[in-house]
């Protein structure tokens, strides 16, 4: 399994995986507490969206990528901050809208994209050294936010009302949030894909989530089950050769099952109830 | 009562609400420092509305409000942070990962102000407002493991962490027992007695506060009556509120029956 890595490829898709695996699980932790678990699925199809539109008129695909997300996610925000309508309803909208818009999009592409695809279900083992980076600097951008921002973060996904009313600029914290949630999403979708990336936001934190009470501690066994993850499923996805981004998540939600089973929440529960 | 000469809230012919719905009617009142102000009325009253207003977060469509000084449009986060809020009850999931000593040390957060992170002075401002309601034995117990009575002391502290000169408080002993309910209000009056703090209690109890207070807010849209508990507490005045199923009992208590059901 060594002489793995050795090779180059293998070297870039376990450093992205790391990465994307730290990224999603950190963003994971308030959009799980925030309650916002299907914004994540919305916006990673927005995504996609923008992907297939730079494809069909040869622009590059990421940055469409980008302004698809964040332009749902504004407008999902928008939307329930004025009060028109609840955020569930809102988001399953734009989510199927831009899902045809993806197809609408592929459709009228004349030929076969094999490329476009491969955003839809990831695949880490092709990732070159400019995504990367490209990976690495918005990685960075958006972990560093959380950290300066955190206990704003914190204090808005326990109680937004409460945050807003003891002095915090919440509203602004509240489309700071989704903006990061839209990044975390553009830069999983070439390791993960476009449909599971979804799936690696939430499992590591509410994974940790059966874990703990506190919540410093659970962010940090979210990062830990989220880098842990994405490392193991390149691992033997490359050993037993399957497709890297459902290893991830299957192996996300093994962890999941186990936890559950064995959280020591449910236990006190248990003991409570006899 | 400390005797400054400048109300803190001063609200002048102010009206709230939106277009087409007016909750809050022309109401004038002044808050001073150090009072204690029992606000009452039925449901839908606009004890609330009023509760945001002084919160401003939400700007009056006539007349005024001045907080601090300043009009809603002025006021900044470190004023919000001069005011603590003890939201009204909602329920807490019990499983949400968070301490005790977390919960409170949100408290720091609207007064640290962005991009500042947390120091040794802030956790120790947070370990003293949970001595302050006798919780400063679990800090690092699971809010969701806590009573309703303990999980309502330790938002009490919350607001005290903000270090506020006004403590605003939302129907703080719905849901609660009767024997937590007083430890609840006591609570408030030794805040109140020991720290100067000027104190809104919003609530459906009449009786629970009646002796504790400077005075009485009586709402339904308009203000109805401000004054001495005494003053308040007349039955004319409280059927015309409360309308007829008022009922004041020998021992000068004061029933009003089926008021749950009442609708704006």
């Amino acid at each position: 399994m060594l002489d793995l890595l050795t090779y180059e490829f293998m070297q870039r898709s376990l450093f992205a995986a790391a990465m994307v695996g730290a990224l999603c699980s950190v963003t994971g932790v308030f959009v799980v507490l925030r309650g916002l678990a299907f914004v994540g699925a919305g916006t990673s199809h927005a995504a996609f969206a923008g992907v297939a539109f730079g494809y069909l008129v040869g622009w590059p695909p990421l940055p469409l990528a980008i302004v698809f997300g964040l332009a749902t996610v504004w407008i999902t925000g928008w939307l329930e901050e004025k009060g028109r309508m609840k955020l569930d309803a809102s988001i399953g909208i734009l989510y199927t809208t831009t899902m045809a818009l993806a197809i609408l999009f592929i459709g009228l592409m004349k030929t076969y994209n094999a490329e476009v695809y491969g955003y839809l279900f990831g695949s880490v083992l092709s990732v070159t050294s400019e995504e990367l980076r490209m990976i690495a600097g918005l990685s960075m951008l958006v972990i560093g936010a959380i950290v300066l921002f955190s206990k704003e973060l914190y204090f808005i996904a326990f109680d937004q009302e409460m945050a807003e009313a003891s002095g915090v600029p919440a509203r602004r914290i509240f489309f700071l949030l989704l903006t990061l949630v839209a990044v975390t999403v553009v830069v999983s979708l070439k390791t993960v894909g476009a449909i599971l990336v979804f799936a690696m936001i939430l499992i590591p934190s509410s994974t940790a989530y059966q874990l703990t009470h506190s919540l410093s501690t659970l962010t940090w066994y979210s990062v830990m089950i989220g880098v842990s993850c994405s490392v193991g499923g390149v691992v033997l996805s490359s050993i037993w050769d399957i497709p890297s981004g459902p290893a991830i998540v299957l192996l996300a939600t093994l962890l999941f099952l186990v936890a559950v089973l064995y959280s020591p929440k449910r236990r006190r529960h248990v003991l409570a109830g006899s | 009562m400390s005797g400054s000469s400048k109300p803190i809230i001063r609200f002048e012919h102010a009206t709230f609400g939106f277009p087409g719905v007016i909750a809050l009617k022309e109401i004038s009142l002044a808050v001073n420092s150090g009072e204690f102000i029992g606000v009452i009325g039925p449901n839908g009253s606009g004890k609330t509305t009023l509760c945001k207003a002084v919160l401003g977060l939400m700007a009056p469509l006539g007349g005024s409000l001045r907080i601090f000084d300043c009009s809603c449009e002025e006021l900044r986060c470190h004023h919000r942070a001069k005011i603590g809020y003890l939201p009204q009850k909602g329920v807490v999931d019990r499983n949400f990962p968070v301490t005790v000593l977390e919960t409170v040390m949100m408290g720091r957060y609207g007064a640290l102000g962005l991009l500042k992170r947390a120091s040794g002075k802030d956790r120790q401002i947070a370990v003293e407002a949970l001595a302050h309601v006798r919780m400063d034995g679990h800090l690092d117990t699971a809010l969701g493991h806590l009573s309703g009575g303990q999980q309502q002391r330790v938002f009490i502290a919350r607001a005290l962490a903000q270090q506020p000169q006004v403590l605003l408080l939302d129907e703080p002993t719905t849901g609660l027992d009767i024997t937590t309910q007083c430890n609840v209000v006591e609570l408030v009056q030794h805040l109140h007695e020991e720290l100067g703090l000027t104190i809104l209690l919003i609530t459906h109890d009449i009786n629970l506060i009646r002796s504790r207070v400077n005075r009485l807010v009586l709402l339904k849209t308009r203000l109805h009556a401000a004054g001495p508990p005494e003053d308040v507490l007349k039955p004319d005045i409280l059927r015309e509120v409360y309308g007829k199923d008022l009922v004041i009992t020998e021992r000068d208590r004061i029933v009003v029956e089926d008021y749950h059901h009442h609708h704006h």
